[in-house]
């Protein structure tokens, strides 16, 4: 049994995807970095491994809503989950990437579309032809940005806007700079939350002039 | 010794050089072991082979005396010492116990041509060799372009070729050899480095030195007239050497050597100019420098067989990515072995031929469309989106009335645009070399950018959050003029209850420090239906960056938006009304016959006179009437 205040980090192969996991009920939602399983950004992975899924705690029981206190906790807990996410997220995305490109498709929802340049692209299916097809890329991530969705247009299904930007270089082709965005929704089960991708939009910088 | 064996001997040990003789410019002697088994298959097809004349040579070739040295085979000076007027072949087939293959060739004519100056010995005159060394990492096209550039006459360059890291070519004008000396340091490459350039006198390059003699080239004509195939324009070279014809002539037609293929390449450019597939299977190819010559003299092959040959790379491979290959076999080569999976052998590939569609007999799904070099993948699809007209006049609707108030006045106006709830947060381009950038930085000093900021007190602070907190901030930011013929929209998401799209544009800054500067930016909306067609904001999100030159070429004029639209969130039922019938009496949309009813302060009379007049001239768009 893990106790209360630490999490319990296995580095086994079997528990590859869940080794972010963290058991911990009894946080202090005004905590900063240090109570939560912060992220460390560029953290080298023991083992090369890299997640295959964007995993985050689950969110704190909220207050009771009707209070104006409890509504602007509220928004701070939505404003750092999604910078959690987002961090988690954007690390592990570029990574497999770059370096495990076959398991992309895994942080993808069913459904999701793909706008790379303007092109559309549908479906775990063709995402995964895509991502196939397109040349190994190397990724360098200069900003981020993130925002929680407001849950009136989201209808209760927690999503976090997420943006990129950055160069990359995809073999045999010059370097680029891209925007990207993602739409990420959240599956959230009692022991942690699973972000994957509603929606992706990637564009060269200079996608007007051609090569 | 006879004079005669002194010839053979200088010619032995010339030859030695290489396992297909000094006709290909590897550099290196490469002991094979193939190439004996290669000899003995050889043999054994000869024998089986019931058209052929030709008697097989013995397999162990011993000089009179016996003594033939063995020279350090990696010494290439041989070469450069040859004396020009080689006149002398003969066709002899060693085998030594360390399985060292040579082939020699055989010209019938050798000692008549020794009386004095022939035209043939004119052309092997006065030859220079240029040398570039790290030629290798130069892309072949732009260093030719390069040196040509710095050259007042053009030059054609002969038996381009790469020895381990150094490009060479010849040429035969001394004044060309001078120039090129003095070019010499003259280019620059991407890394800031110096190109040195060699010139130094030569013998006459491999491909003019054995040029094929004028029966050998008819001969090979005939051969590959008879191979073409005119309905596919298709020309079958493959296991070219022994065509009986050939063979039954006694003609060696090794495309490895650079004289056979260019003589090859000189019949293509001859008599099939317009070829579309060759096929160069089983031809033992190690190196495709010869083949490259290929690209200007048949540039619409597109069909490329080099399937079982000995290419051991895929450097080789992009000697020739001049040639727009649609379809390509490269199985049996070595280089196939070197990758580990399959999709880094596609994708290397596939980066030399954009355009390929199949490879190895594998056919590639909608290629183009993820082809990132072609323009095609890079501009903006608007022709095949799937989104339905209505949808993206209600996006340019909101965008048209966004920008003109965020253009315009104090921007106040923007607070019926937002949610009550509603988020924002700008971020700012990141590149610390660029000064523009610098600027930018002072100016959007709120820029959220997660990855220099962590502290969570400030990232929530910079989220501005409500929406008199969000019009605040963007009231802070310069004063702008969209470009809206710039905008290029993304569409994310369309559900029930939400619509996110990005926005990629440019605008000018009109007012503050850095006034008349322009921008790129891309803006992510996350809106929800609000009442009466109109968007509401539930996030927003701001990237900003510096135009690049060509984005402030290609923007036009920002225009002044010519009225300013309220952002009116409901009309009165009178209105609703009026709208109604207009739009049925005049054929147009409600959105447009509002617009018009609008413009025309809502007298019914007048806004019917202002449209049949604009229907007259012809001045309604077709959108209005959809």
């Amino acid at each position: 049994m893990e106790g209360t205040g630490s999490y319990h980090r296995d580095w086994s192969e079997e528990n590859r995807g869940r080794q972010y996991q963290q058991h911990d009920q009894h946080r202090q939602p005004e905590g900063s970095g240090s109570h939560y399983y912060g992220p460390q950004g560029d953290h080298s992975r023991q083992g090369n491994r890299i997640p295959e899924e964007v995993v985050t705690p689950p969110l704190a029981a909220s207050a009771s809503s009707g209070s104006l206190m409890a509504a602007a906790v509220d928004f701070k807990t939505h404003v750092d989950q999604a910078c959690r996410a987002a961090e988690e997220f954007v690390n592990i995305y570029y990574e497999t990437m770059d370096k495990r490109r076959q398991a992309l498709t895994r942080l993808y929802l069913d459904k999701a579309t793909l706008i790379w340049n303007g092109n559309v692209v549908t479906g775990l299916d063709a995402l995964a032809n895509f991502f196939d097809m397109l040349p190994s890329s190397e990724f360098q991530v200069n900003m981020l940005d993130c925002q929680p969705v407001h849950e009136q247009a989201t209808q209760a299904q927690t999503t976090i806007l997420v943006v990129t930007s950055g160069t990359v270089k995809f073999d045999g082709n010059k370097q680029h700079y891209f925007n990207q965005n993602f739409l990420l929704t959240a599956q959230c089960t009692p022991s942690n939350t699973v972000w994957k991708i509603a929606s992706d939009c990637f564009r060269f910088q200079d996608w007007a002039s051609s090569n | 010794m006879s004079e005669r064996q002194e010839e053979q001997k200088r010619h032995l040990q010339l030859m030695k050089r290489g396992a297909d003789g000094n006709e290909e410019y590897s550099g290196t002697f490469q002991v094979r072991k193939k190439e004996s088994s290669y000899f003995q298959d050889n043999c054994g097809k000869r024998n089986s082979c019931e058209q052929s004349e030709y008697k097989p040579q013995p397999l162990y070739f011993q000089e009179e005396d016996d003594s033939v040295e063995m020279r350090d085979v990696q010494d290439e000076l041989q070469v450069r010492h040859t004396p020009c007027n080689v006149t002398h072949k003969r066709k002899v087939k060693w085998h030594y116990q360390s399985q060292i293959h040579i082939t020699v060739w055989k010209n019938k004519k050798a000692l008549e041509n020794k009386v004095g100056e022939t035209m043939q010995d004119r052309t092997l005159r006065n030859w220079f060799k240029v040398t570039i060394p790290w030629g290798r990492k130069y892309d072949k096209e732009w260093l030719m372009n390069s040196i040509q550039n710095h050259c007042s006459v053009p030059f054609t360059p002969v038996d381009f070729h790469y020895v381990r890291n150094r490009a060479r070519f010849f040429i035969q004008d001394s004044s060309i050899a001078s120039e090129l000396k003095d070019v010499s340091y003259k280019i620059c490459d991407e890394e800031n480095q110096k190109i040195c350039i060699f010139v130094n006198k030569c013998a006459a390059p491999f491909s003019v030195q054995n040029k094929l003699e004028p029966e050998e080239m008819y001969q090979l004509e005939m051969t590959m007239n008879k191979r073409y195939d005119v309905t596919q324009q298709a020309l079958d070279l493959q296991t070219l050497r022994f065509d009986p014809d050939l063979v039954g002539h006694e003609i060696d037609i090794i495309l490895n050597r650079r004289n056979c293929m260019s003589a090859a390449l000189k019949i293509i450019e001859k008599n099939f100019p317009n070829l579309l597939s060759l096929n160069l299977c089983n031809n033992k190819l190690y190196q495709l420098d010869g083949l490259c010559d290929i690209i200007p003299k048949a540039p619409m092959i597109k069909i490329l067989n080099l399937s079982n040959n000995e290419l051991s790379s895929t450097w080789e491979v992009s000697k020739i990515k001049g040639l727009k290959l649609e379809e390509l076999w490269l199985e049996g080569n070595p280089l196939c072995d070197t990758f580990s999976d399959q999709l880094t052998y596609v994708s290397v590939i596939r980066s030399y031929f954009p355009k390929l569609r199949c490879l190895d007999g594998q056919n590639f799904t909608s290629p183009t469309a993820l082809d990132i070099s072609s323009p095609d993948l890079v501009k903006p699809c608007q022709k095949t989106c799937k989104e339905p007209e209505e949808l993206r006049n209600l996006i340019r609707q909101f965008l048209r009335q966004y920008y003109s108030l965020y253009d315009n006045g104090d921007r106040q106006g923007l607070l019926a645009a937002y949610h009550e709830e509603s988020c924002f947060s700008l971020s700012v381009s990141s590149n610390p070399e660029d000064i523009a950038l610098n600027s930018l930085c002072d100016i959007y000093k709120e820029s959220r950018n997660m990855k220099m900021i962590k502290d969570d007190y400030l990232r929530l602070q910079l989220l501005k959050h409500t929406k008199h907190d969000v019009v605040r901030s963007l009231c802070v930011l310069p004063k702008t003029q969209h470009d809206l013929n710039s905008f290029v929209v993304d569409l994310l998401i369309q559900t029930d209850t939400m619509l996110c799209f990005s926005v990629h544009g440019v605008f000018k800054e009109v007012e503050g420090s850095s006034q008349g500067s322009l921008r790129a930016f891309v803006r992510t909306f996350i809106t929800t239906p609000g009442c009466c067609s109109n968007l509401c904001i539930m996030n927003d999100e701001l990237f900003v960056r510096v135009a690049t030159a060509r984005e402030a070429q290609c923007s036009l004029s920002l225009q002044t938006p010519t009225s300013v639209f309220n952002f009116k969130p409901t009309l009165s039922q009178e209105q609703q009304e009026m709208v109604q019938s207009f739009s049925t009496q005049s054929g147009m949309n409600f959105h447009w016959s509002q617009k018009c009813l609008q413009d025309n302060e809502w007298n019914y009379i007048k806004a019917c006179e202002v449209f049949i007049m604009l229907k007259t001239e012809g001045r309604i768009p077709m959108e209005a009437f959809q």
